[in-house]
Formats: structure tokens, sequence, C-alpha cells
């Protein structure tokens, strides 16, 4: 019915790109969260690009002059002794890879001591505590078994015994296996899920696998034009775009709803796991924004390790 | 510096993933045994009866009932803290003179701890938290010689004598580093090593570099010029015109703070096979080494 009613008008949709577009819209966030007057906008906005607001590529084929070339960004809290690190501003405006400047990144995030054992711990920590082990054993009292003597006490030439759920019996009873559910969950310490996350955005950084860009939004809802932008620039076979809030452009959900390997994510989702697991990582500028501000808020927090509490939101932290 | 190290060494190594990632040796857990394996049958490792089989084993430093060591040696709380503190191996003014009268020691320099050093009748060693010369008083009766001398630490009395006679004295701090290049110049320049930049002093030694009354390098040089007077009014001589002297440069003569050799700066590497000295030319050596 809705499919139909899109044909009249003219825009393409698929059905199941319709429950996908729910999915990321209403069930993520319970609240209305606020968001950019400029993102809800472009997101709600039909095909008509001439009337919105044209984005920082239009600005820049029609007058280079126009668009501020972006040579540093201020920190807010820079680090005395470690100088920033610089990457390229992009644009998923086009499919050729056009710069639009330069951004700085604070080194205390993105520029962290790199090792293994904390993305290790960190890895271990996002299996471990959604596990529960489901193994049960019956111990002596739960084997359904007579308590009757199995063989005379004398006499027989075997060794002496008495009912058949006995640990010594091949058919009795494992005396201490697993004993019913048991959850494996702990909460790792902060210091090492925040210094987790400064160290895999590090490596992505190092490594040249971090891209940052001024927002999610593409021309097209074509997926063909996600693809051969990704292999223009050799993105690698798997992306993670993050942007700051949960409200994700249209044309960029519909095109990437097609691609199980490319997958959207809002900045309160950001874990080490599906930094790793995909192969690059794009950020835009207000996500590296909001990253850098929590990251550096939680990271130079002194309070004591306290017992972990549901109090805050997933979005709150 | 380690850090940036290590992420320009990530730059060229393998895209990490999940499928590359381990912990740390050190952190992996080590499997309990439980003797169950084979051959550990029967007695399981414990052998025949007793206490180590039946786990009644004493607890340890036990000795079987009487006093046991670790509670007949009394704690000395007078010696708590010895082994951390700085010390000064004595050298006496008499020691001084003899050194001097023998020929051993140049009058005509500036007399340093290197000096003190190379005539072979002192020795300190820096493994054993020796910090330099104690100048003594022992011999300040005697004493005949105007010196411009730098130690380490010095009484008043010593401070006295030598100044009386016409000579100066400066109590100057080397760290450990400084001093193993000061002990056996020589010696140091052969490792090929940079010569190192001299740290301050620690915190409890600054309150005793920066008094002019013990004529301490830190220490503000007005305040030592009327502390110098201050000194012959309390003893009762008369303190001698120095700029009258022809040894006015050399009793001139200071180092910097950082500097440890007269006429070399830190940093430098001193060649002496090929006699060349080279100097560093990177911007950021050239900051770290005049900082």
């Amino acid at each position: 019915m809705f499919s139909q009613a899109c044909r009249k008008i003219g825009i393409k949709v698929s059905p199941h790109v319709e429950f996908k577009r729910c999915l990321l819209r209403s069930s993520l966030c319970h609240q209305k969260i606020e968001s950019n007057a400029k993102s809800t906008e472009h997101s709600y906005s039909n095909a008509d690009q001439g009337d919105s607001e044209p984005t920082l590529y239009d600005k820049f084929l029609q007058n280079p002059q126009s668009v501020p070339l972006i040579t540093s960004r201020k920190l807010e809290y820079p680090n005395k002794y470690r100088a920033p690190r610089q990457a390229w501003l992009e644009t998923l405006s086009t499919v050729e890879d056009h710069k639009l400047g330069m951004v700085d990144l604070h080194p205390d995030v993105f520029a962290v001591h790199p090792r293994l054992d904390i993305l290790y711990h960190n890895l271990r920590w996002q299996e471990f505590y959604k596990k529960i082990d489901y193994n049960w054993t019956p111990g002596r009292g739960d084997l359904d078994v007579t308590t009757r003597k199995q063989m005379p006490q004398k006499g027989t030439g075997r060794a002496r015994n008495r009912n058949r759920d006995s640990i010594m019996f091949r058919t009795g009873a494992k005396p201490l296996g697993p004993r019913g559910p048991k959850a494996l969950f702990y909460m790792l310490p902060k210091r090492y899920r925040v210094q987790g996350l400064c160290t895999a955005l590090s490596f992505k950084y190092a490594q040249n696998n971090l891209h940052i860009v001024d927002s999610l939004e593409i021309p097209e809802d074509d997926p063909q034009y996600i693809q051969d932008l990704i292999d223009t620039r050799f993105w690698g076979f798997s992306a993670l775009f993050v942007d700051d809030t949960d409200y994700m452009p249209e044309n960029t959900s519909l095109a990437l709803a097609e691609f199980p390997q490319y997958n959207l994510c809002p900045v309160y989702g950001l874990n080490v796991r599906d930094m790793l697991k995909h192969e690059t990582l794009i950020l835009t500028l207000a996500a590296v924004e909001k990253i850098k501000q929590k990251l550096l808020f939680h990271s130079h927090r002194n309070r004591r390790d306290t017992k972990f509490t549901m109090d805050k939101r997933y979005d709150q932290y | 510096m380690g850090i940036e190290k290590a992420l320009k060494l990530v730059r060229t190594l393998p895209r990490v993933s999940l499928g590359n990632i381990k912990n740390s040796p050190m952190d992996q857990k080590k499997k309990f045994d439980l003797r169950r394996g084979w051959g550990k049958n029967k007695t399981h490792g414990r052998g025949h009866k007793g206490q180590g089989q039946r786990m009644t084993l004493p607890k340890l430093g036990f000795e079987t009932g009487h006093k046991p060591f670790y509670q007949r040696v009394p704690q000395e709380h007078y010696y708590a803290g010895h082994h951390l503190k700085r010390q000064y191996p004595p050298l006496s003014l008499l020691k001084l003179q003899r050194m001097i009268d023998l020929g051993c020691v140049n009058t005509d320099e500036v007399i340093d701890l290197t000096s003190i050093c190379m005539t072979g009748h002192y020795h300190f060693d820096v493994d054993k938290r020796h910090y330099g010369v104690n100048l003594t008083e022992q011999g300040a009766e005697i004493f005949a010689t105007p010196v411009c001398i730098e130690v380490q630490w010095a009484s008043e009395l010593v401070i006295a004598t030598i100044e009386r006679l016409g000579g100066v004295i400066m109590t100057r701090f080397y760290d450990p580093l400084s001093l193993t290049a000061l002990k056996d110049p020589e010696a140091y320049f052969k490792t090929g090593k940079p010569i190192p930049k001299c740290k301050l002093p620690p915190t409890d030694a600054v309150e005793y570099y920066t008094d002019p009354k013990v004529r301490g390098y830190l220490a503000d040089p007005e305040k030592i010029a009327e502390e110098r007077v201050a000194l012959a009014q309390k003893y009762g001589y008369e303190l001698p015109d120095l700029s009258q002297s022809d040894k006015l440069s050399m009793f001139l003569k200071r180092k910097d703070p950082r500097q440890i050799f007269f006429g070399l700066q830190p940093g430098w590497i001193v060649n002496l096979a090929d006699r060349k000295i080279l100097k560093p030319k990177s911007e950021y050596l050239q900051e770290y080494y005049n900082s």
C-alpha cells in the first residue's frame, strides 16, 4: 500500500527497505532526541536538491574560493606535549575523491599507545558479558534412580557399593560438573573500555583506515554509486559509517541497505569489535567532535570504580 | 617518544583485525595443574603419607617451634631509608693541601671534581650513592693556598678557611650520570655517548644549593657577596680583595647549571681517536640540550 503510494509520487521504494527505514528512525530511540536542524531538513527533504541548502562540495564546485580550506581546527583542550594529528576532510558527494580540507585530531584520542592487549580485553569483554553457559549435568540427587543397594556387601568379588547414582559407577553422576545456567557477565573497568575505543581509533588512523567526511549524504540512492565510491577510493571490503545522531540520510540508508558489509552507526553504538571487524571507518566531522569530547571527558575522570548500574541510557554516556 | 615510535611501526604492519589480536604473554593465566595426567595416578605427585600428602605442611618461615629467623632479627628504625640517602665521601683540607704540595693538583685552574679524582688520592663510587666531595675541616689550621675549588658539600669553617686565604669555593650538584662522566672523562668519551645535560638537584637538596651561606650554585650572587662579608666578620679575618689578584679570570669562571665540563657543552660528542668534537645539528636536539 505504502509502496503503491510512493510509486505514484515517483520515489523508488522496495518493501524490505521500508522496514529497515522504520527500524532506523523509530525503534532505536524512544524519546525524541534533539538533532541538527540541517540534517533533519536533508533527511526529510525529497529529491529536489536545488531547494535545500547546497552541500560543501556543491559550494566548492561553484566557487572554490567560497569554501574555506580548513587547514587546522582549534582543539579545545590541546595536549601540551604532543602535536595533534591531521586528517583529510573528504566528501561522499562524488564518486571521485575530492579533499575539502584538513582537520586536526586530538592525540589523546587518535594517537594513543597502540596496545593490542587492551583491544584483546575489550573484545573478550564484548564477547563474554552477554554469554550465558547453559551446560548442566545432573548430580547425585538429580538422577532418577532408586536407593536400593546394588549388590550384597560381601561375596560378589566386586567392590562394595550402594545405589546406582554413585560417582564410582559408569552410569553414575558427575560430582562437580557444570550446574545450570551460569552468567559470564562482568564489566571491564571504565578506563579500559575508554582506552580500548581510543586504541581502536588510533590503530585505524595509523593504518590509514580512518576517513573523515563532512556528512553522510549522497546525491542518489543508487547502491552502485556507493560501490563505485568505495572501489575508487580503495576503502576495502567492509566499511563502517559513523554519524553523530541516529537519524541517517534517506539516500544513504537506501543505498547501503543492499550491502551487509557496509554499515551505518551512530556515535553511541561505536565499539571496538565493530571498528576492527570493518576494514575502514568513516566518521563525520560532527561525530569526531562528539567522540573526542566524550572520550576525553571519561579518560580524565578520577572516580573510583563502582559497581555497574543501569542508570544511564546507552546514548547518555 | 615510545608511543610515536610504536605508531610509526604500526603503519607498516598488517591491518589489525579480529583475527590477529592476542593477549600480552605476561597477562595470560597459568593453567592450574590438576595432576590428573598420565603418570599422576595413585598419589598424584605427593608421595606417601606425612604432611606432604595430607596438606598439613607448616607455614613459610616456621622453624619447628623456636623463635624463627625473621622474628629474631629486630627492626632498626634508625636505619630506615638509609639505602636511599645521598653520601658525600670526605676529603679533608689536610689531604687537599698535601695534594697541592705534591703537585697533583694545579692551583692555576679551577679545582673540579675531575681534578680531584685524577690525582688518584680520592675515590668515590657512583653505584654506592656517592654524590661527590665533602670537604671536611681537618687541616683547616695548616691550609695555606688560595684556590678556586668546586665541591658538593662544605661546612662554614671550610668556606671561611678558603676565603680568608683569598680563594673561592662553590658548592655544585651533579646527578649520577654526570658523575660517571666527571669521574673518568676519558673512559666516558670512549663510550661514544654525548655529554649529558646535568639535572637539577632533588627536592630535599634544593634548599642547600640555593643557600648563599654555603655558596650554592643556584644562589643569588649578590647575596653570596654579602655572606662573604658576614662570614669574615664572624670569624674575624679581613676579606681579601680578589679584584686585585692576577687570577681574576680564573676566580670568575663559572659553569652553567646544565654544564659539566668547562669549555664543553651538553650534547657534544668528543671523539678522542680522530681528535674531533661532534655537535648536534637537528633542532629538537639543540632545543633539548639548551633547555
